[in-house]
């Protein structure tokens, strides 16, 4: 029976050269059985060259299915347009709905992708979509593009997790824990458990305890469930001990950058992917909620843009000014998009699940701004030119990525699968 | 019960008797038809008059119906004849690993009742169970404790909850349409009652839940809360899921690729996929076109193995159709072998073969092994207890554990295995006492798919940091009972015996008891030093593994 560790990234050397009794193990072959000489392997140059480029990508997720024609795919005079008006942006003949003043003047930065086409409209099966690049339903769950970023990009050695989100998301899939994501509920605060608790000392004193005594449970014939074991705690160790943490809290940055962020728990999650990222984490989610506006959302659209319209302007010229927005793609989207045709709920109407046509920006990484990909018809019902299916997407981010969207990924018991399967990079607004 | 339709699915199922599994083509690309020369290939297009057959509409209907065949089957006039004990399964995996490879020595007492009770009931036992165990004299204890343990509700249970599991962690149903819990409570009662895993899986497989459109979603409208219907809501009564979900589960197979294509591995027809899912349509079953979805073919219902309805059936005799050909054709043992398969990687920490990913060519070890484990499994009514005391008795079972690196170690010894979810839970609850937030927490970090080899399960940071930092866990364990008991313990070395029996089960090496004792005298405040050892125990590798 073969084991099925194909997909497993190998850890760098200097985690296991800490736990000299590990670095032995590791030349019994077991796993993890490496010479310095692995880092010159092919993979391990092609990661540390990956890694050295320094991308990265923020992914802010509108959960909920946000309206096009409130966002930025306005339709003013239509019959269903509501009461939603257009503004003019920074490019000329380009229009977003009146609540995206900033963006609006942040355009440049920014790709519209407005003939987004989804196969599904359903919350569960969309987000699934948009997040994997797959349809929900068979045996395999595939992994969060995260996922893939993390294991593609990220560098095995890392004290922090290559994979954060602030706020729930999609599973790793079949890429297993080695690139969960590292949930966060809230921003501004450190991960749930990584304050020892004890003194320095005392940890010290308790982790040298440990090793005596897993030392023995090795030579009883479990050393391989010992390693993995202390790979994982080492790995906790050094989160734990890393002065990346801060990245996380928010104190060592400037008042005046919190405020413009916002002081909302999204702007503020937005800060912090911001200084994850910095620190080395290659994929951070950030979610915002409440965009299934099936009702009242006349009412309930304009202070939930507020909130996105400030965070990811503020988040572009911030990256932008630290120079880091030639490296950092910035994708905004939710599952889906809303009907065109407004409903009778109550107390007042809004627009329910609508997956024919959404839409969603692009920015950074490269990516050409000031542009708008595909056309709707005036009423907003059908897409009139250039459709873009999620395996598009996909293909775009990993072009921008610089990820090899040909690979193939290894679940461990079905057909290997590669991490985009057909679809074409749009290369519009690709530089 | 009308003896028609009886006859002819017996004839069905006589009819389609193959010459053994072990005559599969390997090199060709046939589809797998697993039959004999002198099978009939019924071809009886001719729509016989189902209004005379039996409706089986009712839970009821179907039940007699299935028990009618289920008298049929051959097995049950030998059954008494056969004889299989756990010597027999170790000298003939002896033989087959060879006899003279590096059999590991059998556990001792006190690694005997932790193993078997966290495989039994989920948890570990307590520190009186162990001493009266290890003090017992008697020869037939091994014996005597596994039949205890198979007797309780929680042995019910723990077994309930891991099927659940299984059958739900490939499910993508709404939640508004399912009630695992029922499931799991239902299944509870089976194990319970001593079902035989014939009856359960039929019934599983049979189920029919029709939608009452008059009741909201989550009033039952499914009628979920009938637990058995829990296996074709999970996957939302739709006939290709049905078809490769009841393949894994039930048969070991792995048939989902076929859906669309002929099977890259095995030698699986996308034909074969669709016929199997025709069981599981209501009205006629129609399989899509390869490159255009618009062509559609319709698809008369044929089991893998071939077996195929001579007349034609409504979509309920259909589904008990699929149900008696899974369940109780004599050539199905890959039915037996699964289940044989399953507990055997559960408890050993390694199958014969990958649990759901068996196709004809995928390999399978020793396979005379658990050939002849599956056949007896039939021969005793598919009596799930009788797997359990046999493996549990075996000393393939009680080996002692070793790190297994190549595949010719395999049987050798058992592997280390990661503990799951429930048996974490069970384990830090007892130290800390219940807590809600602690139970809710270690659910999150430690659920994982089941169905997963053991040497593929991981662990994660978060799992780590849980167990080392957790303020709530670590405040509970040192405000507990356990604590302030060995606080009170004035000679140290008592102290120790406690503290390692408690959390470990075990008595503590000496080596052990010297660095405990070193640290008793380095760390002046009692307490404190208390405190260490636990977090230590309780971060150990050790703690998290069933050795």
């Amino acid at each position: 029976m073969r084991s099925s560790r194909e997909f497993k990234m190998i850890p760098s050397i200097p985690t296991l050269a800490l736990d000299a009794e590990v670095t032995r193990r590791g030349a019994l072959g077991f796993g993890l059985g490496l010479s310095a000489s692995a880092l010159l392997s092919p993979l391990g140059l092609h990661a540390e060259q990956l890694k050295r480029e320094g991308r990265s990508c923020i992914l802010v997720w509108l959960a909920g299915g946000p309206s096009q024609m409130e966002t930025w795919d306005p339709k003013p005079g239509a019959p269903n347009a509501g009461s939603t008006k257009a503004i003019r942006t920074a490019v000329p003949g380009l229009s977003v709905a009146e609540h995206w003043p900033k963006l609006a003047r942040r355009i440049k930065d920014v790709a519209v992708v407005r003939t987004m086409v989804g196969k599904e409209a359903a919350h569960a099966r969309g987000t699934y979509h948009v997040h994997t690049g797959r349809r929900m339903g068979g045996p395999e769950k595939h992994p969060n593009f995260g996922a893939v970023v993390a294991a593609e990009l990220g560098d095995p050695g890392s004290d922090l997790p290559n994979f954060v989100s602030i706020g729930k998301t999609l599973s790793s899939g079949f890429l297993g824990v080695k690139f969960a994501p590292f949930e966060v509920t809230r921003a501004g605060q450190l991960p749930a458990n990584v304050s020892k608790g004890v003194t320095a000392p005392r940890l010290a004193r308790r982790l040298a305890l440990l090793k005596g005594q897993d030392d023995e449970f090795a030579e009883a014939g479990a050393k391989a469930r010992v390693v993995e074991h202390r790979v994982l705690y080492e790995r906790a160790r050094r989160l734990m001990a890393s002065p990346k943490l801060k990245s996380f809290r928010l104190d060592d940055e400037p008042a005046s950058q919190q405020q413009a962020y916002g002081k909302s728990r999204f702007g503020q999650g937005l800060l912090v992917a911001r200084r994850l990222i910095e620190s080395g984490v290659p994929f951070v989610e950030v979610r915002h909620g409440g965009w299934d506006m099936h009702n009242s959302l006349f009412q309930k659209i304009e202070p939930s843009s507020a909130d996105v319209d400030r965070g990811v302007s503020v988040l572009l010229s911030d990256l932008k000014n630290r120079g880091r927005l030639g490296q950092t793609l910035v994708i905004v989207a939710g599952e889906f998009g809303r009907t065109p045709k407004i409903n009778k709920k109550t107390p007042a109407p809004g627009r329910d699940h609508w997956a024919r046509n959404f839409n969603l920006l692009l920015a950074g990484g490269g990516v050409r701004g000031g542009r708008v990909v595909g056309k709707t018809s005036a009423n907003g019902q059908e897409i009139v030119e250039r459709p873009v299916m999620v395996e598009d997407l996909f293909q775009t981010l990993c072009r921008v990525l610089r990820i090899d969207a040909s690979k193939e990924l290894s679940p461990p018991n079905g057909r290997p699968l590669k991490i985009v399967d057909g679809g074409q990079a749009i290369s519009e607004i690709l530089g | 019960m009308s003896r028609t339709l009886a006859l002819f699915v017996c004839l069905a199922l006589c009819c389609s008797a193959n010459d053994g599994l072990a005559q599969k083509k390997k090199a060709s690309r046939k589809p797998v038809t697993l039959r004999g020369k002198n099978a009939k290939r019924s071809k009886k297009k001719s729509a016989t008059k189902s209004q005379k057959l039996p409706a089986l509409k009712t839970v009821a209907d179907k039940q007699k119906f299935l028990e009618v065949i289920r008298e049929s089957m051959p097995t049950r006039r030998v059954s008494t004849k056969i004889r299989y004990l756990p010597a027999d399964l170790d000298n003939s995996l002896e033989y087959r690993v060879g006899r003279d490879s590096d059999f590991a020595p059998l556990i001792d007492d006190e690694r005997f009742v932790r193993r078997v009770h966290l495989d039994l009931v989920g948890r570990p036992p307590s520190v009186k169970v162990i001493r009266d165990f290890v003090a017992d004299e008697t020869g037939s204890k091994r014996a005597a404790l596994v039949n205890r343990l198979m007797k309780t509700e929680q042995f019910a249970r723990k077994w309930a909850r891991y099927w659940k599991n299984v059958i739900f962690h490939e499910s993508t149903a709404p939640r508004s349409r399912t009630n695992p819990q029922a499931l799991e409570n239902w299944l509870t009662e089976q194990f319970r009652k001593g079902t035989s895993w014939d009856r359960i899986v039929a019934e599983l497989v049979s189920a029919m839940p029709v939608r009452n459109k008059k009741k909201k979603k989550e009033k039952n409208a499914w009628s979920q809360k009938t637990g058995q219907n829990n296996f074709v809501l999970a996957y939302e009564n739709k006939p290709p899921l049905l078809a490769s979900q009841t393949a894994r589960l039930f048969m070991g197979i792995s048939i989902q690729c076929a859906e669309c294509h002929d099977h890259p591995f095995d030698d699986w027809k996308r034909e074969q996929f669709h016929e199997l899912a025709a069981f599981f349509s209501k009205g006629k079953y129609y399989m899509p076109g390869m490159g255009n979805a618009d062509k559609k073919t319709e698809m008369k219902p044929r089991f893998l193995l071939g077996e195929q309805p001579t007349v034609k059936l409504t979509s309920h005799q259909r589904r008990v159709a699929v149900a008696a050909y899974l369940v109780y054709n004599q050539d199905n043992y890959w039915f037996a072998r699964s289940f044989v398969n399953r507990i055997w990687n559960e408890l050993v920490g390694d199958g014969f073969y990958a649990v759901d990913s068996l196709g004809p060519d995928q390999e399978c070890l020793h396979p005379s092994v658990v050939n002849r484990i599956a056949a007896v499994f039939r021969y005793r009514d598919f009596d799930p207890r009788w797997v359990f005391r046999l493996l549990t008795n075996s000393r393939a079972y009680q080996r002692e554990i070793r790190t297994i690196e190549k595949d010719e170690e395999l049987f050798t010894a058992v592997r280390p295995i990661r503990l799951n979810a429930d048996q974490v839970k069970a384990s830090v609850l007892r130290l800390t006492g219940p807590d809600r937030t602690i139970g809710r927490d270690l659910d999150r970090e430690f659920r994982a798919d089941p169905s997963l080899p053991q040497r593929d399960r991981e662990g994660s940071v978060q799992q780590s940091l849980l167990l080392m930092n957790n303020a709530t866990l670590h405040r509970k364990l040192n405000n507990g009972r356990l604590k302030k008991q060995l606080v009170m313990v004035k000679a140290p070395r008592a102290l120790l015996n406690r503290l390692y029996l408690a959390v470990l089960s075990r008595r503590p090496t000496s080596r052990e008891i010297s660095r405990g004792l070193d640290h008793l005298m380095t760390v002046k405040n009692r307490a404190e030093a208390v405190e260490d050892l636990l977090w230590v125990l309780v971060n150990s590798t050790e703690f998290l593994t069933k050795r």
